[in-house]
């Protein structure tokens, strides 16, 4: 379990803070997605759990402060953004990303038979093993955004925040994630941002919807779905709800 | 590691082995000469291929960044005031190449801190101390008769007191690649994703760039501006390895600078000889490493528009 407590970052002195006293709590084994508009806070939120960030507040994770654990706060919790992963300039090849993944839980100079495992068996999961060899300036930006993914699986973390993980997928792709998510979900903690308000609804279990950098909403599916109003004006568009298959479901209505 | 030195006693003992009859002294500065071609190789590519991981740039080495004669310069001044002493122009080497390799990061840092921004702010500060150090030389001539050759870059400077001094920027870079070489393949893959696996970016770039500055800026104390090197040696590394693994880069890349000094040591004082005496092997270099600059600059420019 992920909880924060009072979170505020602010990346410059003089700009408006990017996250504001923001305190949820985000249950282990389900997908938690954070929704809301540009400039919201979704992918400050996430980077502040990662560690990547300095913030004010508290974050707890499974009890303890994120600040405490140090090196173990790396292993546990894995963050992967297509935006933040260069390709590499110097020839980069996909085996060697995934390999530099294993960072925190190396041990040793040299690779490992073990380590080569490791990656060889994230790429299987997520359908990437056919592309080990290739280079990363190669790939289509959807074939990255499963590498990407892959090295958030290579070391095996508890937590894993995955920033729009659904952009630049096909639609088969992105059907493939929200039930490879959801079946992921039983022994880790998933953390998803989407801009995709729909594909969000088909696959999370909690929602947590940040404006301003402040948090507006938490809750599971129904009482978002219920809440159209709150959405309406956040995102300023209107939204339909739609039954499909018994299952209430928002569309935003196009003009 | 262990191929580059190999390589290195290996050329070395060719050295002795082919130098039949000669008297000591010959021998002795053949030696010398031979080794300090090797070692400043094996230091200028391992530095070339730490910078350009650091910074994320193939496009540089230390002569392109402005560590080259921003310590050539600070060398000049020290002979200016002390004469030419090892320990002095030593330490006198390092100020500079580090004084003009954080000119150089700022202005880049700057401008937008693109691979190709630190060509750009490299080329102004290399002109701001190679323009220094030209003013400065009719005035260190006459205090140390081989400044001309140190602004060109040769081995036929060489001393033995030189060659063993030249293993202090050896023993700097090899701290380095057991120290950095994992950390540098994390690095390449963006700041935010290194801070991710717990490795903070600054402090690599900044531990990378001030061991291979300081190792690259000593080998100028000694021997001058030995350019291309340091971004040639790399290249064919990676192209011949197809990996930017910098665990087995760095030693190739090494191995591969080593062979190309000791290359341009041996023409420098085979190719008309008889006619003019020496070329410089840093001329050599130069006449070799620029359009091979040009080519992966165009390449990189022309490309792509990232």
């Amino acid at each position: 379990m992920i909880v924060t407590r009072d979170l505020t970052v602010t990346y410059r002195p003089g700009l408006p803070p990017a996250l504001i006293d923001v305190s949820v709590e985000i249950e282990s084994n389900t997908v938690t997605c954070i929704i809301g508009p540009n400039a919201s806070g979704k992918t400050t939120l996430m980077k502040a759990i990662a560690g990547i960030i300095e913030y004010r507040g508290r974050i707890l994770i499974d009890g303890k402060d994120a600040r405490e654990l140090g090196r173990e706060l790396h292993k546990m919790v894995a963050y992967a953004s297509l935006v933040d992963t260069a390709r590499g300039t110097m020839a980069s090849r996909v085996i060697h990303f995934l390999l530099s993944s294993l960072y925190p839980v190396k041990r040793g100079f040299w690779d490992r038979s073990e380590d080569v495992e490791l990656v060889v068996k994230a790429a299987r999961r997520v359908g990437v093993e056919h592309l080990l060899d290739r280079r990363l300036d190669e790939l289509s930006a959807g074939e990255l955004q499963r590498v990407v993914l892959a090295g958030a699986l290579v070391r095996e973390p508890k937590v894993i925040l995955l920033d729009e993980p659904d952009a630049h997928l096909d639609i088969a792709g992105k059907v493939w994630l929200s039930s490879y998510l959801k079946s992921l979900s039983k022994g880790h903690t998933i953390v998803v941002s989407t801009h995709d308000v729909l594909y969000a609804l088909n696959t999370c279990t909690y929602y947590v919807l940040l404006n301003r950098g402040r948090v507006v909403f938490v809750g599971a599916r129904e009482d978002l779905v219920s809440s159209k109003k709150l959405l309406e004006e956040v995102y300023g568009v209107s939204f339909e709800v739609v039954d499909i298959g018994g299952e209430k479901l928002l569309i935003a209505k196009y003009a | 590691m262990s191929a580059p030195l190999i390589l290195i006693a290996g050329l070395l003992w060719l050295t002795i082995a082919t130098s039949g009859d000669q008297p000591n002294f010959i021998i002795l500065y053949r030696v010398s000469r031979a080794l300090s071609s090797l070692l400043t190789g094996f230091v200028l590519a391992a530095s070339g291929c730490m910078l350009q991981s650091a910074l994320r740039s193939p496009l540089v080495d230390h002569y392109i960044l402005g560590i080259g004669s921003g310590a050539l310069f600070s060398t000049y001044i020290a002979i200016l005031l002390v004469g030419y002493s090892l320990p002095h122009v030593t330490i006198a080497s390092v100020v500079g190449g580090l004084i003009a390799l954080s000119l150089t990061t700022l202005l880049a840092e700057k401008m937008s801190g693109s691979d190709i921004a630190y060509v750009l702010a490299g080329l102004g500060v290399t002109a701001l101390f190679t323009g220094l150090a030209s003013f400065t030389q009719f005035f260190v001539i006459s205090r140390y008769q081989y400044a001309v050759f140190l602004m060109l870059g040769s081995f036929s400077i060489a001393t033995l007191d030189k060659a063993i001094y030249a293993l202090i920027p050896v023993g700097l870079v090899l701290a380095g690649y057991a120290l950095l070489a994992k950390e540098l393949n994390v690095l390449l893959y963006g700041d935010d994703y290194s801070r991710q696996l717990g490795l903070d970016p600054r402090r690599v770039r900044a531990t990378t760039s001030i061991l291979a500055g300081v190792a690259s800026s000593i080998t100028v104390a000694y021997f001058g501006l030995v350019g291309f090197i340091g971004l040639v040696s790399p290249h064919i590394a990676r192209l011949l390895l197809k990996t930017p693994d910098n665990r087995v880069v760095i030693p190739a890349s090494s191995t591969i600078g080593s062979i190309l000094a000791y290359s341009a040591d041996l023409l420098s004082r085979s190719i008309a000889v008889y006619t003019m005496s020496e070329v410089p092997a840093g001329s050599i270099l130069f006449l070799v490493g620029a359009p091979f600059f040009l080519v992966i600059l165009l390449a990189r420019l022309a490309g792509s528009s990232k």
